[in-house]
């Protein structure tokens, strides 16, 4: 089925694109992968083995995807989005048969042959990452400091040093005001790092891998809670009820807000590939 | 080549009233970066307790009246205090966030 379709196609005006590689199981062999989109303007998705591991991968138009149209595309937020999901969908698909390392989006070979050569020269790299996600999801972890901390109102008057003393002007005033506005400051993020420290410290427990991302600061859209960790964690699937409630329980003792998202194709740990 | 539709300046919004904004808000940045080192450093002295009253309440009125100012300024060209900030990558902002 594979050869017809590789025959079918002109030379020069398709490439293979590749979503995700599976095991050859009986399972991913036979899964039907016919009603997924895939890429726009690309042929139908389908299976394409190479020894013990087979690609999910679609035949798209070559013109679309050279570097030149994919740069613009990248400057486009909703054109990135359309392609993404599309890609996300195929990898999501492919996951649900079993273990299934997503590739980067625009992963493309020249044609079939291509992208067979390249799944046997990496073969030993893919088994190895296939060994490590199988029954393994991705957990996004995200830990918000509520805006309000708790203790607002009493440090102004913390570590007095002499200060109060009677020539108290306007001058005096600012200085400890701003003094007070500081010592606040540095008291939430010795907070917030130790929050996001005991929250990955513990989370990391119930998890094969982790990785600690950038946080984003202050959340935009003003309602002042900071993001102090963003974390994604390697969970094995017989776990994932345990990170649910150690989450939970995280949240309820350190008083922070704790967004926990997935389980998700683990697109994070399959890096070295 | 293979026509690239369009121009891939066009994506590029140039409009000069807001890249004159985002200027005068770079050079304010930098002045209240300025601002909170010189508070930050008085504060500390305060804290060392090596300045006499009279000092302190000197740099702290100056500080107040710079404080005041740079809002003014900001109204003026119609940033806001949040604005005031650079976002250093994987070193977190220029100016502490409150």
């Amino acid at each position: 089925m594979t050869h017809r379709a590789h025959r079918d196609q002109a030379p020069d005006t398709g490439v293979t694109y590749v979503f995700a590689v599976c095991r050859g199981t009986r399972a991913t062999r036979t899964a039907d992968v016919t009603g997924l989109v895939g890429m726009p303007g690309g042929a139908a998705v389908r299976l394409l083995p190479s020894g013990p591991l087979t690609a999910v991968v679609q035949t798209v138009p070559a013109a679309d995807f050279t570097d030149e149209v994919w740069q613009s595309r990248l400057s486009d937020p909703r054109e990135i989005e359309r392609y993404a999901r599309a890609h996300h969908e195929v990898v999501s698909a492919a996951a649900a048969h079993g273990p299934a390392v997503p590739l980067p989006l625009a992963t493309l070979y020249h044609d079939d042959d291509r992208a067979r050569r390249a799944l046997d020269d990496e073969a030993h790299r893919f088994h190895r990452v296939l060994k490590r996600i199988a029954h393994h999801a991705e957990w996004g972890v995200k830990v918000y400091e509520p805006a309000t901390a708790p203790e607002v109102a009493e440090p102004v008057t913390v570590g007095g040093g002499g200060l109060e003393a009677p020539a108290a002007g306007a001058g005096l005033a600012y200085l400890n005001r701003r003094r007070g506005v500081q010592e606040r400051r540095e008291q939430r993020r010795e907070r917030a790092l130790s929050v996001a420290e005991s929250v990955d410290a513990e989370l990391r427990e119930v998890a094969a891998a982790s990785r600690r991302l950038r946080t984003h600061g202050a959340v935009p859209g003003g309602d002042g809670r900071v993001h102090v960790l963003n974390a994604t964690y390697l969970v094995a699937e017989h776990r994932s009820e345990e990170l649910g409630v150690l989450v939970r329980g995280l949240g309820e003792r350190t008083g922070a807000m704790i967004e926990l998202t997935g389980p998700w194709v683990p697109y994070s740990f399959v890096g070295e590939v | 080549m293979t026509g690239s539709g369009r121009a891939p300046g066009s994506r590029v919004d140039l409009d000069s009233e807001q890249m004159g904004r985002d200027l005068v808000a770079l050079v304010l940045t930098v002045v209240e970066l300025l601002r909170q080192l010189m508070e930050r450093q008085a504060i500390r002295r305060v804290e060392q307790g090596d300045l006499s009253d009279e000092q302190v309440e000197e740099i702290g009125t100056t500080l107040m009246l710079l404080d005041q100012r740079m809002k003014e300024l900001c109204d003026q060209h119609g940033v806001r205090p949040e604005d005031l900030n650079l976002d250093l990558g994987p070193l977190g902002t220029l100016l502490p966030r409150d």
